[in-house]
């Protein structure tokens, strides 16, 4: 019972951390662990990312007809 | 054993498969469940994924998981940015669902139901899927390169410079013809008005949560917009009910453009995080509920599909638009079986992010088969209505009269019951005060899902709530494609415009901003307003020629797959692409031909302009109205010139890459390949 539990359990996590990727919620996470990992410098901050990412995306065909 | 029970298991998906398309193709007379939609789709989507992307995959593409992709090699954080293969089909899914294979099949209906049901099934497994997938793959070996990019390289410089100007046209008709959508969901109708212009400041209140208070917290920002967007349907009732409010709501098709107009220029011109980011999330979650709502909703009522399989408008008659089952059917389903919008998303943001070459099957074509899957439950939602309805709702006033009784009469005539109470009756149902001639095909799949909808929670109560719920929804995302288009037109246009004009290629210089923007909007702006004041509703003419454009699109890029394909040595399997290539240049090129020159001025633009022409030389119309037909012959002629143009492009780079082709079978030429040299991927099996 406890296992199974503890698979309901992680499946929901999991479940969550895809919706937060997908979504961009974790998106600044994502790269600052991305700059630590390359020894990048400081990472922009998240307003800072945040901004720079939407312009980014939006620079380019990003929703379709 | 496990091989005798795998092959056992995909015999019966096929044999059911088979079955329901044979009951939906071979059913005639009385009304047939839409089960048989849900299964005949559901398996041939199965089979095709299973086996034939598994072909493309091993024989035509040789994907090979030990290569490293662009999102491994070049990972940055940003761009390059390895993602789990569920969430990145989810963003791709949602970058390329949009409006169209919801309106596409709606129109495609006049037809009955099933010439647009086969083409969205057969089409998206053996045209769209394809088209995606191989993008993708292309993209993914040439460090995510951009389909224009590609065809440049790959195909000639004027090939890249042809596919560059083809996506501006497309983009610019593209959304003067959703803007003309949402114009006649939302026109005469304060409840839907209001509900759509409260969108506005709660985007704005969202857009300034999350760049001030909490930076890039998406998820608790769209789960307050959501909630917020749900009140504002409800509220729109009240609106509606208030005769002093419902005057302020109440808008007429041009000062619904204007405003339209308005916020696309506001979009494109203000910061991003401003109002279109914000809007965009709230579109993404709301049109993922919606979707899979609808999906279950069908499941759960499995509504009878009331249109006839073959209607009498496969004549070319129709009233929604004119123009016979071939070519226009296939140009009017367009996005939901193949759209070369896809290769934009193929090539973007996708290639960069996806970890193994492997995962492009799931993603590029899986993917299409979903949005396909949408096209699929548009049609059962737009058919499960009676057809007197339908073509009550989808049929232009000069056609059927303005009066219910006029339409009712006009319809009925056609062996299509209908009287005037049941118009009045579905239009108090739903809150409105009539649902004639409401052309463009989202009013219509708006009745379609809330009778669905309020089948499965509320019934007739609720059914007004619903079909609000649904003309907001449609025109929510529709906006997104809107202001998200603008915005990237803009920046094309910033570009091309740079190579004349230096300073206008700046992009953080405002007189530039400002400029481009206002280039970009007046002229997908004109293409609204001619639809607005167009005697025949405007969707008769511009959906074709947007269905043109997107098709002509979906060509440049299966030119473009098919000539790397043919530089790596996969002749035996090029037929792949080359046969859905040669489909859509022959419907393009043939609906381009027939809306230029048909002599039926209901198809041809020319014809119909030169009716009027004549109509004005011989005194028929009323002096006050020749100012306005001078102006309906000027953008016939302008749409003839345009559908030229577009098909001219197309076809000198069919040429051009045909003499590539020819050049390189015959040895004249050793095939120069751009792809990235190989790399070994760093990351374990299973990463």
């Amino acid at each position: 019972m406890r296992r199974a539990w503890k698979r309901i359990w992680r499946g929901m996590r999991r479940a969550w951390q895809g919706l937060r990727e997908w979504s961009g919620d974790a998106a600044y996470e994502k790269y600052v662990r991305c700059v630590r990992r390359a020894g990048g410098g400081e990472p922009l901050t998240a307003a800072e990312f945040y901004v720079e990412e939407l312009k980014r995306r939006y620079s380019r065909p990003n929703r379709c007809c | 054993m496990k091989k005798a029970l795998g092959v056992f298991a995909w015999a019966i998906v096929a044999v059911v498969g088979g079955v329901a398309l044979g009951a939906i193709a071979l059913h005639r007379g009385e009304p047939i469940s839409a089960t048989w939609f849900v299964l005949a789709a559901g398996c041939s989507y199965l089979v095709a994924y299973r086996f034939y992307s598994a072909f493309i995959a091993a024989k035509l593409l040789a994907l090979d998981n030990t290569r490293a992709t662009p999102a491994e090699r070049r990972e940055d954080g940003r761009d390059f940015v390895p993602t789990n293969k569920w969430v990145l089909f989810g963003h791709h899914f949602a970058a390329i669902a949009g409006p169209g294979p919801l309106v596409g099949p709606t129109l495609a209906a006049q037809f009955g139901y099933l010439p647009g049901t086969l083409w969205l099934i057969a089409g998206a497994a053996l045209a769209g899927c394809v088209q995606d997938f191989v993008i993708l793959f292309c993209s993914i070996r040439r460090d995510g390169k951009t389909l224009g990019e590609m065809a440049r390289q790959e195909v000639s410089e004027r090939g890249g410079f042809i596919a560059q100007l083809a996506v501006l046209a497309i983009m610019i008709i593209l959304l003067g013809v959703v803007a003309l959508v949402v114009v006649n969901a939302l026109k005469s109708s304060p409840w839907a008005t209001f509900t759509l212009a409260m969108t506005i400041p709660i985007g704005l209140l969202l857009g300034i949560y999350l760049r001030y208070v909490r930076p890039g917290r998406v998820l608790e920002a769209s789960v307050m917009g959501v909630a917020l967007v749900l009140f504002v349907v409800v509220a729109g009732q009240w609106v509606a009910d208030s005769p002093a409010w419902a005057k302020m709501f109440t808008m007429s098709g041009v000062g619904l453009a204007f405003a339209i107009i308005a916020y696309g220029f506001a979009a494109s011109a203000l910061p991003v995080w401003l109002l279109l980011a914000p809007r965009d999330y709230l579109s993404a979650f709301i049109k993922a509920g919606a979707i899979f709502s609808l999906a279950a909703g069908i499941l759960l009522v499995r509504p009878q599909v009331l249109m006839p399989p073959l209607t009498r408008f496969v004549d070319g008659s129709g009233p929604v638009f004119a123009g016979k089952i071939f070519p226009f059917c296939f140009i009017t389903i367009a996005c939901g079986a193949i759209s070369g919008f896809h290769s934009l998303i193929s090539s973007g943001t996708t290639p960069k992010m996806i970890q193994r070459e492997g995962q492009a099957r799931l993603i590029g074509y899986g993917a299409m088969l979903l949005e396909s899957f949408v096209g699929v439950m548009a049609m059962v939602a737009a058919c499960a209505m009676t057809p007197g309805v339908y073509f009550a709702i989808n049929s232009p006033a000069t056609i059927v009269g303005a009066s219910p009784e006029a339409a009712a009469q006009t319809i009925s005539s056609w062996g299509y019951p209908l009287t005037a109470e049941t118009m009045t009756r579905l239009a108090h149902g739903v809150g409105e005060q009539t649902l004639l001639n409401r052309a463009g095909g989202a009013p219509s799949l708006a009745v379609g899902m809330a009778q669905i909808f309020s089948n499965t929670i509320g019934g007739e109560r609720l059914l007004s709530i619903w079909y609000h719920f649904a003309i907001m929804f449609e025109a929510l995302f529709i906006l997104t494609v809107l202001d998200a288009g603008t915005r990237v037109g803009r920046f094309m246009v910033q570009e091309l415009g740079g190579r004349v004009w230096k300073p206008l290629g700046r992009m953080n210089w405002m007189p530039a901003i400002l400029l481009s923007s206002a280039l970009i909007v007046a002229a997908w702006g004109y293409f609204l307003y001619q639809g607005v004041v167009d005697p025949l509703g405007g969707i008769n003419s511009l959906w074709p020629l947007f269905g043109i454009a997107n098709q002509l699109l979906a060509a440049v890029a299966l030119v473009v797959a098919t000539t790397i394909l043919l530089k790596m040595g996969r002749l035996k399997w090029i037929w792949v692409t080359l046969l859905p290539m040669t489909w859509l240049v022959i419907i393009t090129m043939t609906a381009s031909y027939q809306k230029i020159f048909s002599v039926n001025p209901r198809i041809g633009f020319l014809a119909f302009a030169k009716v009027l022409s004549g109509q004005i030389a011989s005194g028929k119309i009323p002096l006050e109205q020749i100012g306005e037909t001078r102006r309906v012959i000027f953008n016939q002629r302008l749409d003839a010139v345009v559908t030229a143009v577009l098909a001219g492009m197309i076809l000198v780079l069919v040429v051009e890459a045909v003499f590539q082709w020819y050049a390189i079978l015959r040895r004249r030429k050793v095939p120069v390949m751009r792809e990235t040299p190989y790399v070994a991927t760093q990351w374990a099996e299973g990463d």
